[in-house]
């Protein structure tokens, strides 16, 4: 079962004078629980089509359906309250917010969904869920602690329990071990693993090979276009 | 949530934001004790202008004054009863006045009252010096000079008459409550400290002939010093004064040589407008009348001129709205004319027909409205500097922004709107309004509480640090009452300007494309 489908999509950025094209005519399918690797070389769209199947980016041109709608046929409001229930980004530099402790930030996709008056009630109960995910990474006696004061490892673990927290149909992973040594880019695989076979759907990006043959599928992407 | 969560975390964690609170804070806090000090200003000149006046005023603004204001005052009376309370004549003329001690001479405004009816209308009787420590032994009449004795204890004494009044003052006093007339007397001849009186050994008594009283504003003859106490050695209860009169015809001429009379200055009148008290004397309104012959005098004919007056004051019943009623008084003294028509002389006629109703209001509309205009200034001035309150919020509010550019793209990368984090800001903005409007109001409406003591402290490590003296300014203390609505309108533009100083940086926020900024670390 289709859960992503990106049509024909095209997306150019402006650099300078003149417009550079990143995503030529892009088609991609991703089913429903996979792990699906995109690759290619630095520079080559992978990103971008990550950000455009999550909503966070916009094509020029073409379509993404999600879970059989069209993703940029909706609303802006619509697609924002998408993007908090349905789609999970881990990056490759964390992108925590400082100012907060972890459980904060796991708790932070709970809040962005819910209204004042309904956090008041639900507030315990997205404690517990934030806590339950955490112990799930590993990070059970980090929940008081700034980012700042974790490994990057770490880091990695706290943006993949908040990507997870609200339990989204769609992962998407840019480069999430990018930024970290062997040993803990092997941790943060393990736990993606760990969350596909239990049905979590996820994209993945990444150049490196090694990386991407951990996923279920490969797709490469070469001059804006997957390769055949 | 996030909105709430976000915007009390920055403002914890952010100490730039500090410098917006302060700047809310002390902007308010400033507005707060300029305004209400204008504000305290401005009620205490209209009390006591309409304490001075009455409600409404009728004259024709000349020296001559205008006939058949007695007729009037009883036509009004019978038309009017439910509202018209009482109603006083008053001449105005100006004359000289000898100085007992040095014989220098001083020109004055000399005012004719009816002592008792004009104290009915306004507060006049509230303004007296000897009438509030002596109280009741102050009149326009004929009076002798009081002098201290000594009793059988070698004790100063007042005439028994005096005695039993301070008695009755003492008793009535109420000492938990400032009062003002304690600046009108620094030094004191008098048994009781309370004035000056002439003293002897002997019994105590009432002396020389007796001449009419005299009523001088406090400031024709006091001095008054930096610490805004008067020095009253320079004329005792009863001194004998010499005043100058200039009499007019009803045509305006000098009616014949000038009239000096001696009188007696029974006692001192502070109303707290120096424009007043520095030049006003009050004598009897008959009396004054008769030595300004505007009382009725003998035509070759035999009949009798008509009693002339420069003014009926009108004080109104509980109840009742000058505003409302002074329109009807003008129509009143219209069909008054018409009852006189033919019975009038061509001089009297002319004398009439300038005759206007007016309210103290109006009457006092210039300097009011001066003081109004400066409060619409001040007001002007206050808007700039909310302006600069407004560019200074949103300066940090811009650095915050710039700041916060990644944390912005994560959270909109969590599905949050552009207008969520618009509302961020834009709520962090109301919270420091909120926050700095409070602090100021606290300040401002305590510094205002303390005004006069914390002066009085800056005063007392620097002289040069007394901005409200009191020998320039009408009122002893520095007035001031804080109103309601204008700490909720201080209040309520605070919050107004710290939202929108937030707004433009809000929308910069709002406007943030976050792929780019999460591209990079």
């Amino acid at each position: 079962m289709v859960l992503a489908k990106a049509t024909k999509i095209h997306k150019s950025y402006p650099l300078g004078k003149t417009r550079v094209s990143v995503l030529r005519g892009v088609n991609l399918e991703v089913r429903k629980g996979e792990m699906l690797a995109v690759t290619g070389s630095s520079g080559c769209g992978k990103s971008t089509l990550l950000h455009i199947l999550g909503a966070l980016d916009a094509p020029d041109q073409g379509t993404v359906s999600f879970a059989g709608e069209d993703l940029f046929a909706q609303k802006t409001w619509k697609r924002d309250a998408i993007r908090n229930r349905d789609v999970g980004f881990v990056f490759q530099f964390y992108h925590l917010l400082p100012e907060f402790n972890v459980l904060e930030n796991v708790l932070m996709p709970r809040m962005v969904g819910t209204p004042v008056l309904s956090w008041i009630s639900s507030r315990k109960t997205a404690k517990a869920r934030a806590a339950e995910i955490l112990e799930l990474v590993g990070l059970k006696d980090r929940f008081n602690h700034r980012p700042k004061e974790l490994s990057g490892g770490e880091r990695q673990r706290v943006a993949i329990a908040r990507a997870i927290v609200n339990e989204p149909r769609f992962l998407l992973a840019d480069e999430p071990t990018g930024n970290l040594d062997a040993k803990m880019g092997k941790g943060i695989m393990d736990c993606l693993r760990g969350l596909n076979q239990n049905g979590q759907t996820i994209v993945l990006v990444t150049h490196d090979p090694l990386i991407a043959q951990q996923a279920d599928r490969q797709v490469r992407l070469v001059d804006g276009r997957i390769e055949a | 949530m996030y909105k709430l969560f976000l915007t009390f975390r920055y403002l914890i964690s952010k100490w730039v934001a500090v410098f917006s609170i302060l700047s809310v804070w002390l902007c308010v806090a400033m507005v707060l004790i300029v305004f209400s000090v204008m504000d305290g200003f401005l009620d205490n000149i209209k009390q006591h202008s309409r304490g001075l006046l009455g409600d409404i005023i009728i004259d024709n603004s000349t020296l001559q004054g205008f006939p058949y204001y007695d007729d009037f005052s009883i036509y009004l009376k019978e038309k009017m009863p439910a509202e018209i309370d009482v109603v006083t004549p008053v001449i105005y003329s100006y004359g000289i006045m000898r100085e007992p001690l040095t014989s220098f001479t001083k020109p004055v405004r000399i005012v004719g009252i009816d002592f008792d009816s004009y104290c009915g209308v306004n507060s006049f009787r509230e303004s007296l010096y000897y009438d509030r420590y002596y109280p009741d032994t102050t009149s326009l009449g004929f009076a002798q000079l009081p002098v201290a004795g000594v009793d059988e204890q070698d004790k100063p004494i007042l005439p028994p008459k005096l005695e039993k009044a301070h008695q009755s003052y003492l008793n009535d006093r109420d000492e938990d409550k400032f009062d003002e007339t304690d600046f009108y007397g620094k030094t004191f001849s008098s048994p009781h400290g309370f004035g000056e009186y002439v003293q002897r050994f002997g019994q105590p008594s009432f002396e020389g002939n007796p001449l009419p009283g005299i009523i001088i504003g406090t400031d024709v003859f006091f001095h008054r010093d930096k610490e805004g106490f008067y020095d009253r050695q320079v004329l005792n209860r009863g001194a004998e004064i010499v005043l100058t009169i200039l009499p007019l015809t009803s045509r305006g001429t000098i009616a014949e040589n000038p009239i000096p009379v001696a009188m007696r200055a029974v006692d001192d009148s502070r109303t707290k407008v120096y424009e007043i008290d520095k030049i006003c004397v009050y004598v009897d309104f008959k009396l004054f009348q008769e030595y300004l012959s505007m009382g009725p005098l003998e035509r070759v004919d035999g009949t009798y001129t008509q009693p002339r007056a420069s003014q009926l004051l009108v004080s109104l019943k509980e109840g009742n709205d000058y505003n409302a009623v002074a329109p009807r008084v003008e129509a009143l003294w219209k069909e008054f004319l018409v009852t006189l028509y033919g019975s009038v002389t061509p001089k009297d006629a002319d004398l009439l027909t300038r005759v206007g109703v007016d309210t103290w209001e109006t009457r006092q509309q210039a300097f009011i409205q001066a003081v109004e205009k400066e409060k619409v200034l001040v007001t002007i001035l206050f808007a700039i500097i909310s302006i600069v309150a407004i560019v200074l919020i949103g300066v940090v509010f811009y650095m915050i922004v710039l700041q916060k550019t990644r944390d912005i793209g994560i959270i909109k990368s969590l599905g949050a709107t552009s207008l969520g984090v618009a509302m961020i800001f834009i709520m962090y903005g109301a919270i420091i309004g909120v926050i700095g409007g409070i602090l100021g109001i606290l300040t401002g409406t305590t510094v205002v509480a303390n005004i006069n003591e914390i002066q009085a402290w800056l005063a007392s490590r620097n002289p040069n640090l007394q901005v409200w003296s009191p020998e320039v300014y009408t009122f002893d203390r520095i007035p001031s009452v804080v109103k309601p609505t204008v700490i909720f309108a201080v209040f309520g533009m605070a919050v107004l300007t710290s939202t929108l100083g937030a707004l433009v940086p809000a929308m910069k926020a709002a406007w943030v494309w976050p792929v780019k900024t999460l591209r990079y670390e």
